[in-house]
């Protein structure tokens, strides 16, 4: 099986990997990540050469649950800054026609193809249009079913996507294996016990709420730099990804309400 | 409990395994609508039901609730022989490794939601309970994607043997799962349950031998 252990560096220098074994390779690499975080690197990495940019994956929310905390559900954000905070402060999620879609239909899609059930629909068509502004023009939604019944979606966003059947299917796999993993990582047995300091807690707690760090900062009587850095070491000792990551981590200890 | 089927003591489930031909053929020919598998007997036979299979039959009050076949990958099975587009690499065949097949649950005790129902756990812990006694270490499925993040919560060890493609509509992938005693305790934690599923055992070594 020596067509197994081509390397990702090898894909555009000349011949091509072929995308199963591309695919293999990602898979260990997947086993060998410590993090949620260094997975989701590894993963950017290889599929940038289709045109994805980032990703973004989570269970999804129950309707009615409030705004605050749907963003705790987050467990890959990798999308441009701004976006995930934006998107759960105006409630997106609702009116999100990709969310729609995949809760009712378990297949994956090009976001391309869904325009047409949500082309009527102006407040579906405003969250495409806001996305687009974000670098998330075109994208590719593998809706997954966890062990424990709850729906969860995983999305590639690009300025352009090459999706050719074959791209579909390893993203497909992908997805689905990287989220698994980072299930298995976010609830390891190896967990130290996390102290945040009660500016720390209290920090992430108006991020929780969706708070800029600016906002943040007025809250606690201090400079935007000051909440960013007690924002930072929160992630650090949480090993999150990401702000929404962070806030979901912290809520899972009971750090925070 | 999870009664595990071979040619040496096939003669005490005589009944149980009429039960478990009629529940496959409900659920591949009748739900599925795998029709080239339909026969006007209303048992669901193939050419892979010979003594090499081993069958696993859950079953509740002498009804059989749940199926799975397995068959060895050290001659023709289903993935080389039926599905061959599916495998882009080298098919594995090896003594530790053998296919998954047939999985049904009937009726009634399906997945309730979507969540992995008990009878279905049972049967995937009766796999790796085998599997673990048998020094067999990994399984051949020809599956739905959905399966594959289920998987990795389990803690099996996938490998992707080709790509997804629609077979019968359904889009469908072909990998190895390995398992070790870390999937076995995984499946028990989610089961809530630590005791074994298996209740009749064949002799696993001799079976591997053959």
């Amino acid at each position: 099986m020596d067509s197994q252990r081509l390397s990702l560096s090898s894909i555009g220098a000349g011949m091509l990997p072929r995308l199963v074994d591309l695919t293999y390779d990602l898979f260990r690499s997947f086993d060998r990540a410590p993090t949620a975080e260094a997975l989701n690197a590894c993963l950017l990495q290889a599929v940038a050469r289709i045109g994805v940019e980032s990703t973004f994956a989570g269970v999804i929310p129950l309707p009615g649950l409030p705004r605050a905390r749907q963003a705790a559900h987050v467990l890959i954000d990798s999308t441009p800054p701004g976006w995930t905070e934006h998107y759960f402060k105006v409630g997106h999620l609702e009116r999100d026609p990709t969310i729609r879609r995949l809760t009712s239909e378990a297949t994956p899609f090009l976001w391309s193809e869904i325009e047409p059930l949500y082309r009527a629909d102006p407040a579906a068509r405003r969250v495409m249009e806001e996305a687009g502004d974000f670098r998330l023009r075109q994208g590719f939604t593998v809706p997954l079913i966890t062990l424990d019944g709850r729906v969860a979606g995983f999305s590639f966003g690009a300025e352009r996507l090459d999706a050719s059947p074959e791209v579909r299917g390893m993203l497909h796999l992908l997805a689905a294996y990287a989220f698994g993993r980072s299930i298995v990582l976010s609830e390891g047995p190896k967990r130290q016990p996390v102290r945040l300091t009660p500016r720390e807690r209290e920090a992430l707690q108006w991020a929780a709420a969706g708070k800029t760090e600016w906002e943040i900062g007025e809250a606690m009587a201090i400079s935007e730099h000051g909440a960013e850095k007690h924002l930072r070491s929160v992630h650090r000792k949480l090993g999150a990804a990401s702000r929404t990551h962070a806030v979901a981590e912290a809520l899972r200890r009971g750090l925070i309400t | 409990m999870i009664h595990v089927v071979t040619p040496e003591n096939r003669h005490r489930y005589t009944n149980a395994m009429e039960q478990a031909f009629r529940l496959r053929h409900q659920v591949f020919v009748e739900e599925k609508g795998w029709t080239a598998l339909a026969r006007p007997d209303g048992r669901e036979i193939d050419a892979f039901d010979d003594d090499h299979a081993l069958h696993m039959l859950a079953i509740q009050e002498a009804c059989v609730v749940g199926y799975q076949r397995m068959l060895p990958t050290t001659r023709p099975y289903l993935l080389t022989e039926v599905l061959p587009d599916l495998c882009e690499v080298e098919p594995p065949r090896s003594p530790r490794v053998w296919e998954w097949t047939r999985y049904a649950v009937a009726r009634g005790h399906r997945d309730r939601g979507r969540i992995l129902s008990p009878v279905g756990s049972a049967l995937l812990t009766g796999i790796v309970e085998w599997g673990l006694e048998s020094g067999v270490e990994a399984i051949v499925i020809e599956m739905n994607p959905l399966w594959l993040l289920r998987l990795v919560q389990l803690h099996f060890r996938v490998t992707p043997l080709g790509l997804p493609q629609p077979i019968s509509g359904e889009d469908t992938v072909a990998v190895s799962a390995a398992f070790d005693h870390r999937t076995l305790k995984r499946l028990r934690e989610t089961r809530g349950a630590q005791e074994s599923v298996l209740v009749a055992r064949p002799a696993g070594p001799r079976r591997l031998a053959s």
